[in-house]
């Protein structure tokens, strides 16, 4: 294989400068280790910052992502939602804190305003009816995994290619520049890519790429914890109004609300293995009731850890504290390897804006003019506001909520999807209305490899269950539509369910515990799922 | 309200202790709070499946004794293997009564097919699901065929058959699968692609659509002359419809559990429901225990949502609640608790050693072992850890065993279930001879 640019990174960088490049004509070539939005992208609240919570220590990021919000508004509006969003201040607060938002919301030209605390509350019936104050801000929520995919889409549409569930061997150099990679993955084997220009947009993992070229580059990772409760119970982002601390953030999402997020600083080697500790469930939860107090009477769904992508900056060491800035290296400049530059840093919210720092970076070196237009051009799926009316109309038969759900996660492709066929009607996932006809079109024009992929392609398994019903369905249907083995089938079938516990492990009680024993109930009990070993060395040789 | 006994719990448990209870001439009531677990249940009864993983397929009453040993505070350590086995030959006898019984290879284990093709092991099969007689299909290598309604989207046979090939015992079988059509000769309003098990039950409910699908089976299985179905023929009449469907069709007709509601779990709850009736017990459904009162370390009365301001008050209580799922046992952030009487429970206040890393742990979940602590009699402690003398519990509630590790769920809830019964007769002709 041959390309003018490979980009090592499926987050929602390595797709947003997968879509730059093609639409400035680069052909370019993006591997990821496991699946786009996998790794840091996935893994965090979901917040369209307004930069208010930068406003007071980093102004340089909150300028950033007050521009970065008004134009994803724009080109990304059905993974977006407008919610708005309230900082407020509990009476054992700082509250001088106030001010100084202000001040910087003032400074940065983010639209912050004071309101009563009782217009709080009627925006907000749930939150803490003793708050001493209340700002409004432009906050929002932005859903990564649509972001990401919608990126690819685009990319792909433009003759971009994607090559998820591979890894970078090794980086392959000739005379002081790099000339192409040699990956692996399970479905291909090894091969080899051979392009002039590599981007490293692999985040966190940006270490491990750099040192394959021999380079030093020291990332500083820090674990953020976050813990979803069943039910969207809040209309709003709701931040507490102090230096940012843990816990301090609730983000309603989908059908769900959060509440994000800690703090702590974890070992390079433990990235990839990141699991929630039993205190930080405590401190989520302590300090989300502090905010919403009726949070812990809906049940919690399941918790999970992403890493921030910091780079080490000499003298800072602790992961809150450390600027957010973006950070575009050349290599050819930095350590004397032509070809390969790295963009590491920034946020989910400053995607685009690194994508274009990277782009312009290659474009000015492969020698193609062409300008940055991802601000301008809507994503697919952005392209128009989809009418409900029209496709009720259109797809008779079909539920209002199928139709619904799949506008709100397709935005104007949902048509496409909706095809009148009857197949529509099967719905698969029956908390999230994934139907047979969005699986398809996921399977097929997604790149999208097994149901974890699909996940976050659909959000099936992420509703109330958990998978419980919907994860056989699947299963056998990729099966059926010739995607998988059934080997294959059975095979994800369990990595999916470990996948789901992972999340679900760490606030195992009330009605959580209960779904999670009728789940077992199913795929042990039932199925005898974990017994297939047995099944297949001939154990049970009588009948 | 006065009765002789309540049983709180409309499940296998629950309705086991409430039939014998009332077949002796108990005045008996039987609160249930809704679908029981034999909704998710396969709807055959295991006795003991496994043992560190591995198929038991001895001898049954061997293996009893061998559990009864190691595991002191197992339920069926407190009850005895001869209450055991008389507790399923009770239950087989009432079944057969409502006309659905129940197959065993003797005293062994028979082993099911699962919708992954993979078999498991039970003591008590369905005619449609014990496949002991198609023993002699395997052995003549004849074929056996996979078939599926098309568009049903809670079964996927190519799984199955997937799996079945691997299996050692199937290796010489041709196996394949197909699709029979349902939607053109049934006038039910819903869209098949929306189809659970239960609407499949309610169209093959009577002989209406029987020689129609028979034709279809005998065209999809070809010359095979063992088919299997997802479970799909109904709920009342269904011994009679089975036998029909194969004499038409000349095939045995294996029906594979699947995806919840589980039709032969109902067909069981239905029988057990009818048999009760039959001997005059009271049972308040959609109800839910809403208090109770103690009294001198014995339950005086409970109230429940039905019948409100209400006392109900009986001689002896059955709690036969159910675990986790059904609501018999609760969980709190770091408690687990038992809601009703507030009873002593095993399980631990450490919400993070509840549960395994992974999900199909080898050793399964600690809290698949949680529940009521009782003695032998099956009485549980109190919150002040003394004995309540007028309660008994039985069924999922019970500490001390895995009922999905050991595939012993249905053994336990009906054996546990009869021993109360028996517990409580005893209690109470003492009584009534004093």
């Amino acid at each position: 294989m041959e390309t003018d640019v490979i980009i090592i990174g499926g987050g929602a960088t390595g797709t947003g400068i997968a879509r730059d490049l093609s639409l400035r004509g680069v052909r370019s070539i993006l591997v990821e280790k496991d699946d786009i939005a996998s790794g840091t992208t996935g893994r965090n609240h979901g917040l369209l910052h307004s930069g208010a919570r930068y406003a007071v220590k980093d102004i340089d990021s909150a300028v950033e992502c007050a521009r970065e919000n008004r134009i994803l508004k724009k080109i990304a509006r059905h993974c977006i939602e407008e919610t708005g969003g309230l900082f407020v201040t509990l009476p054992e607060d700082d509250p001088s804190y106030q001010d100084r938002l202000m001040d910087g919301c003032s400074n940065a030209g983010i639209k912050a305003v004071e309101i009563s605390c009782k217009d709080a509350l009627a925006i907000e019936p749930r939150l803490n009816s003793s708050i001493l104050s209340a700002i409004k801000v432009p906050d929002g929520t932005i859903d990564p995994f649509r972001l990401s995919s919608a990126n690819m889409l685009s990319a792909m549409e433009n003759g971009g290619k994607f090559i998820t569930h591979a890894a970078v061997g090794s980086i392959i150099m000739k005379g002081g520049a790099v000339s192409g990679i040699e990956c692996v993955s399970a479905k291909e084997g090894r091969f080899s890519i051979h392009a002039n220009i590599i981007i490293n947009a692999a985040g966190i993992w940006s270490q491990e790429i750099c040192s394959l070229a021999g380079i030093k580059l020291k990332m500083l990772p820090s674990k953020g914890s976050m813990l979803i409760v069943d039910y969207r119970i809040n209309r709003t982002v709701v931040n507490r109004c102090r230096v940012p601390s843990d816990g301090d953030i609730v983000v309603p999402g989908d059908t769900v609300s959060l509440i994000g997020t800690t703090s702590r600083s974890i070992e390079y080697n433990g990235i990839d293995d990141l699991r929630v500790d039993d205190d930080e469930i405590d401190i989520l939860i302590r300090n989300g009731e502090k905010l919403i107090p009726d949070i812990t009477r809906s049940r919690a769904l399941r918790a999970y850890a992403g890493v921030r992508p910091l780079l080490a900056v000499p003298g800072n060491t602790a992961g809150r504290d450390i600027s957010r800035g973006i950070v575009l290296i050349d290599h050819e400049e930095r350590d004397g390897l032509k070809g390969l530059v790295t963009i590491v840093g920034g946020k989910l919210m400053t995607y685009r804006l690194m994508a274009e720092m990277a782009s312009d970076l290659v474009t000015g070196k492969i020698g193609v003019s062409k300008k940055c237009l991802t601000a301008r051009i809507p994503l697919p799926g952005s392209e128009r506001l989809e009418s409900l009316k029209k496709n009720l109309k259109l797809f008779p038969g079909i539920s209002k909520s199928v139709i619904g759900s799949a506008m709100y996660r397709h935005g104007y492709r949902a048509s496409k999807i909706l095809k009148n066929d009857k197949k529509n009607y099967r719905q698969i996932c029956e908390c999230e209305m994934v139907t047979e006809g969005e699986i398809g079109y996921a399977m097929k024009s997604l790149n999208t490899g097994n149901i974890t992929d699909l996940r976050r392609r659909t959000r099936i398994g992420m509703g109330p269950c958990q998978g419980a019903l919907c994860t056989y369905r699947c299963a056998g249907l990729l099966n059926e539509m010739g995607h998988t083995t059934p080997g294959e089938s059975l095979r994800m079938m369990e990595e999916f369910l470990e996948e789901r516990w992972k999340g679900v492990r760490p606030v195992l009680w009330g009605d959580g515990l209960r779904e999670s024993e009728f789940t077992y109930w199913i795929y042990q009990g039932l199925f005898g799922l974990g017994n297939i070993k047995n099944d297949n060395d001939g154990s049970s040789d009588e009948i | 309200m006065k009765y002789d006994c309540i049983i709180i719990g409309g499940g296998l448990a629950g309705l086991t202790c409430a039939i014998k209870c009332s077949s002796e001439g108990l005045s008996t009531a039987v609160i249930s709070c809704g679908a029981s677990a034999l909704h998710i249940a396969s709807g055959s009864i295991d006795l003991l499946g496994y043992s560190s993983g591995r198929y038991l397929t001895g001898d049954l009453d061997t293996h009893l004794d061998q559990l009864i040993k190691r595991k002191k505070n197992h339920p069926y350590a407190k009850i005895g293997k001869k209450c055991i086995w008389e507790s399923l030959e009770f239950f087989r006898q009432i079944l057969s009564k409502e006309r659905l019984n129940l197959f065993s290879m003797d005293k062994k284990n028979h082993f099911h097919i699962t919708s992954l093709g993979i078999l498991k092991p039970a003591y008590l099969s369905q005619r449609s699901i014990f496949n002991g007689r198609l023993l002699d299909s395997y052995k003549l290598k004849k074929g056996l065929v996979l078939l599926n309604f098309r568009g049903y989207r809670d079964y996927y046979p190519g799984l199955a058959m997937n799996q079945l090939k691997k299996n050692p015992l199937f290796r010489d079988i041709p196996l394949k699968t197909g699709l029979i059509e349902l939607p053109h000769y049934t006038k039910t309003a819903r869209n098949m692609l929306e189809f659970r098990s239960i609407d499949l039950a309610r169209v093959f409910e009577d002989e209406t659509y029987l020689s129609k699908i028979a034709e279809d089976i005998r065209t999809g299985a070809g010359d095979a002359d063992v088919v299997t179905l997802p479970d799909f023929i109904g709920i009342h009449n269904y011994e009679k419809l089975h036998a029909r469907l194969e004499e038409m069709t000349g095939k045995s007709i294996i029906e594979i559990p699947n995806l919840p509601p589980s039709i032969p779990g109902m067909r069981i709850e239905h029988a057990l429901k009818t048999s009760y009736a039959s001997h005059g017990g009271e049972f308040s459904s959609g109800d839910r225990v809403t208090g109770c009162s103690m009294s001198r370390g014995m339950v005086e009365y409970i109230t429940t949502e039905n019948y409100s301001d209400t006392r109900l008050s009986a001689k002896c209580y059955i709690l036969a609640a159910g675990s986790f799922f059904s609501g018999g046992l609760k969980s709190g952030y770091n408690l687990i608790h038992e809601p009703i009487f507030n009873l002593k429970v095993a399980g631990g206040s450490d919400r993070t050693k509840w549960a395994s890393d992974q999900f199909f742990s080898r050793g399964s979940h600690p809290f698949m072992e949680f529940g009521v602590e009782t003695g032998t009699d099956l009485h549980p402690f109190g919150a002040d850890a003394k004995k309540i003398k007028n309660l008994y519990c039985a069924g999922a509630i019970l500490s001390g065993y895995n009922p999905v590790m050991e595939g012993s769920g249905g053994g336990v809830a009906i054996s546990t279930g009869y021993k109360a019964a028996l517990e409580v007769i005893k209690k109470i002709k003492k009584s009534s001879l004093e």
